[in-house]
This record gives C-alpha cells, structure tokens and sequence, in this order.
C-alpha cells in the first residue's frame, strides 16, 4: 500500500491569497515585511524585482511613474516608488471587496 | 437674418486663449467665440458643431498645429484657418501655407497691431460666399484679374511668386493669355490659381498679343474646381477611414482622455498614437507591463488581469487589453482615479466598435 501512495497525486491546496505589505530597496532587496510566512522570500523578492524594472522601464520610456496598481481578480498589488526603491500592499479581492462594477462584468 | 459666427479658437497656453478672446471681442456681431487647448479637443468640436473659423496656435505638445491643421483641410474643407505662431520660422509659414490655411499670423504682430488683426479677421469672415472655389480660389490674384476684366481694361500683369513668374494678358476685359510656369493658355491659368501669394504688377498692354484662351475667367474657375475636387476626393474606404478616425476622437475628448495608444497582439504590426508623439517607446512598455503582471498573477494566483494603473503628478495611466490589442489611455492628473477604469472601457469600447 505504502509503494501505491508513492504515485497518489497530492490533493491541490488552497492557498490563501497574500495580504500586507513588504519594502525593497532600490537593489531589489526586501527591507521589511508584513506578508504572511507562507510566502516565501525568494516570491516577494521577485516581485519586488518586477516591480522596480516597471518604475525603470516607464522613465525609460519618458513616463516616470511614482505610483502602479496591478489589477487582477482576486488580488490588487498596489505599489509607490520611494527613492528608487518601493513599498509593495497585497490586497485580496473577494465578492464583498469594493471593486467597480465594470472589473466584476469584465471578470 | 445673419446668424452669429462661431469661432474656435486652439492654443496649449490659456493666457493666449484671453488674449485671442479679446481681440476676437473686438469683431462685428459679436461672435461666438469658443476655446479649447487640445488639438483633439478642438476637431471632436469642429465634428459636433458648425464653426466658421479656426484659430489655431503651430507650436503645441502632443498634436501640434500643424497636424490639426492637415485634418481640418480634408475634413471641413469650407472652415477658414488662421494660423498663429510665437516663432517667427519661415519653415513654419510655407508649411502652414501648403496645408491651405488662410493667413499666418505672428503672435508678436498680433500684439503689435491688434486693429489690423481683427480687420483681417473680419474680412476673411466675409468672404464665406466663395467658398464653392476655395480649393482653387487664390483671392487676391483672381480678385486682381477679375477686376481688370471687369473695368474692361488692356494690360499686362506681371505676378511673382517667389522664384515663380507669370504673365497674364487681357485684351477690353477678356483674359487673352496666361503663361506660367512653363505652360501656356488654360493650363497655366491653372497653375497660377494655386499660387498662394505674390506681387502684381500692371504693364502697358501688347495689343497684337497672340489669344490662346477663349474660354471666360469663370468657365476656368469651374473647369478648375471640379479637376481639383476630382483629384482630392477620398475613396470610400478614406471617408470610412476618417469618420472611424474622428469617431474615436470624439470618444477620447467625451471622457476626458489625453491620448491613446493601441498596441496590436501581431508583432508586425506597429502600435499607433493619438495625442502622444512617443509611442513605440511606451508601447514596448507596456507590452513589459503586462508580461510581468502576468507572471506576477500566475505566481499568486491571483485570477486573470483586469487592468494596469499607474500614476504621477502629471498624469494618470490605465493600460487595459480588448479584443486583439493593448490600450494606453493617458488622463489628466485632476481625473478620479476610480472611475477611471469605467472610462477607460467605455472608451475602448467606442475604438473597436
């Protein structure tokens, strides 16, 4: 039975979506966080990494940005530059969150 | 009874629009007089209502003058266009005079002379009867020729236009020759209606002058229109074109936007602008965007994306896909950031319609 477990799919866990904030200073790196454990570092530090290489790229293409939300269904990150660096919010969405009714039509 | 005329005045710097509004307050009949400080702005106006005139400033960010200027030729074609310029750039004048507008004013002479500006005004104001033949009508050389035939003269006139000369012979008031640019008779008649500006000069008449034209001055305007009207008439696929065109300009001056950038999904495809000059470079920006948002989404999870803000004291961004492409919708910084998502669509969804 034990050999038979071994090819068992695991079940598929559902992971709360993550809420709070985290800052990363201009090299990427994280500088401190409220985000739950269950994210990992290396997660947050790659969004960190995505999140400045948008502020870059938009002075790059003659629109400085100082502020970017990313809007997604279930989670709006929400991030403000702040001397080259940049403090990120997770915000998850649910069906009593104050989304506009255009983003729940288009959803 | 005549109506009051409208007039549409278009310049970036709100200190110019009062300047313009007062002196156009100066005018006969109390014109109507409306501003505006966008090019889009101003043809979404010109499209909703009548205007007999357009004031419009060269020298301006996102659509320059000149660009508005090259719509309004093609689309409202009967519309008078005095073009105002702060620099005093001969490049700036031709070009302004090549795209067909009425006069060409510095804003330094405007300020010099405002009497002399409002006559002119007024003067091109009246002349809104001949605008059957104004893709032709070069007014101060027909009203020329046209007066010597009336007052049943014999002369020679002399006209140059720049490295341009031409000849014109009339004989007891009928037009006799014309020799311009190397042609001769109707066709140089109609060479030289398209001359813009110039000096004439009457000579002595050279009775035995050989009469290469028998046709009257009238019946050369009338051949002449309808040869330029027949060239410049658009295809029904422009027409479609320019109405789509307008269509979503209208779209983008009703909510407020200012400016617009569709990036299509195929890669050959280029993305284009309207109301920003820069529009590869923020394209691949957003094209960068949405890559990441994407990955981003993927690694939490986080449903499907409905849009990117972003946001600084100049300006708003919303970046927003429909269909087949991606939308940069650019909006003012006074916009309410949370409606801007509800006009973004509403506008996206007036373009792909």
């Amino acid at each position: 039975m034990g050999l038979l477990n071994w090819f068992a799919k695991s079940a598929p866990v559902a992971r709360k979506l993550p809420a709070g904030s985290f800052t990363v200073d201009r090299h990427g790196n994280v500088m401190t966080a409220t985000v739950g454990a269950e994210y990992p570092q290396w997660l947050l530090d790659d969004t960190g990494r995505e999140v400045l290489s948008l502020f870059r790229g938009a002075r790059a293409a003659g629109m400085p940005l100082t502020g970017l939300d990313l809007n997604f269904t279930g989670l709006h990150i929400t991030a403000r530059e702040m001397q080259g660096g940049a403090i990120i919010f997770f915000s998850p969405q649910n069906a009593f969150a104050a989304s506009s009714s255009a983003e729940r039509d288009r959803a | 009874m005549k109506t009051r005329e409208k007039i549409l005045v278009l310049d970036d710097e709100s200190d110019w629009l009062e300047v313009c509004r007062e002196f156009l307050g100066r005018l006969p009949g109390q014109p109507d007089i409306r501003t505006v400080s966008s090019g889009m702005t101003a043809l979404s106006l010109l499209d909703a209502e009548p205007f007999q005139l357009l004031l419009c400033d060269l020298k301006m960010p996102r659509m320059d003058g000149l660009q508005v200027l090259s719509i309004v030729r093609r689309r409202f074609p009967e519309l008078r266009t005095v073009a105002l310029t702060g620099f005093s750039d001969e490049d700036f004048r031709s070009r302004a005079y090549a795209l067909g507008v009425d006069m060409f004013w510095l804003k330094s002479d405007m300020q010099q002379n405002p009497q002399r500006f409002v006559e002119c005004l007024e003067s091109l104001l009246g002349q809104e009867d001949d605008s059957g033949f104004r893709d032709v009508y070069s007014k101060n050389l027909l009203d020329v020729i046209q007066m010597e035939l009336a007052l049943r003269n014999s002369s020679v006139l002399h006209i140059t236009s720049g490295r341009h000369v031409a000849q014109v012979w009339i004989k007891d008031g009928q037009l006799v020759d014309v020799r311009a640019e190397g042609a001769d008779g109707d066709a140089a008649f109609w060479r030289l209606l398209k001359w813009k500006s110039g000096t004439f000069e009457s000579l002595p008449a050279e009775p035995g002058h050989l009469q290469t034209i028998t046709k009257s001055v009238d019946a050369l305007v009338l051949e002449s229109a309808q040869a330029v009207k027949k060239a410049e008439s658009p295809t029904p696929a422009q027409e479609e074109e320019e109405t789509a065109f307008v269509t979503r300009l209208t779209a983008v001056a009703y909510e407020g936007a200012e400016f617009v950038v569709t990036i299509p999904d195929k890669k050959g495809d280029t993305a284009k602008g309207w109301g920003i000059k820069d529009v590869d470079r923020l394209a691949a920006w957003a094209r960068q965007a949405e890559k990441s948002a994407q990955r981003l989404g993927e690694k939490f999870n986080a449903g499907s994306l409905t849009h990117i803000a972003g946001h600084n004291l100049e300006r708003h961004l919303l970046v927003m896909r429909q269909n087949d492409r991606t939308f940069v919708i650019g909006w003012p910084p006074g916009s309410d950031p949370h409606r801007l998502f509800e006009q973004s669509l509403n506008l996206v969804d007036t373009w792909a319609s």
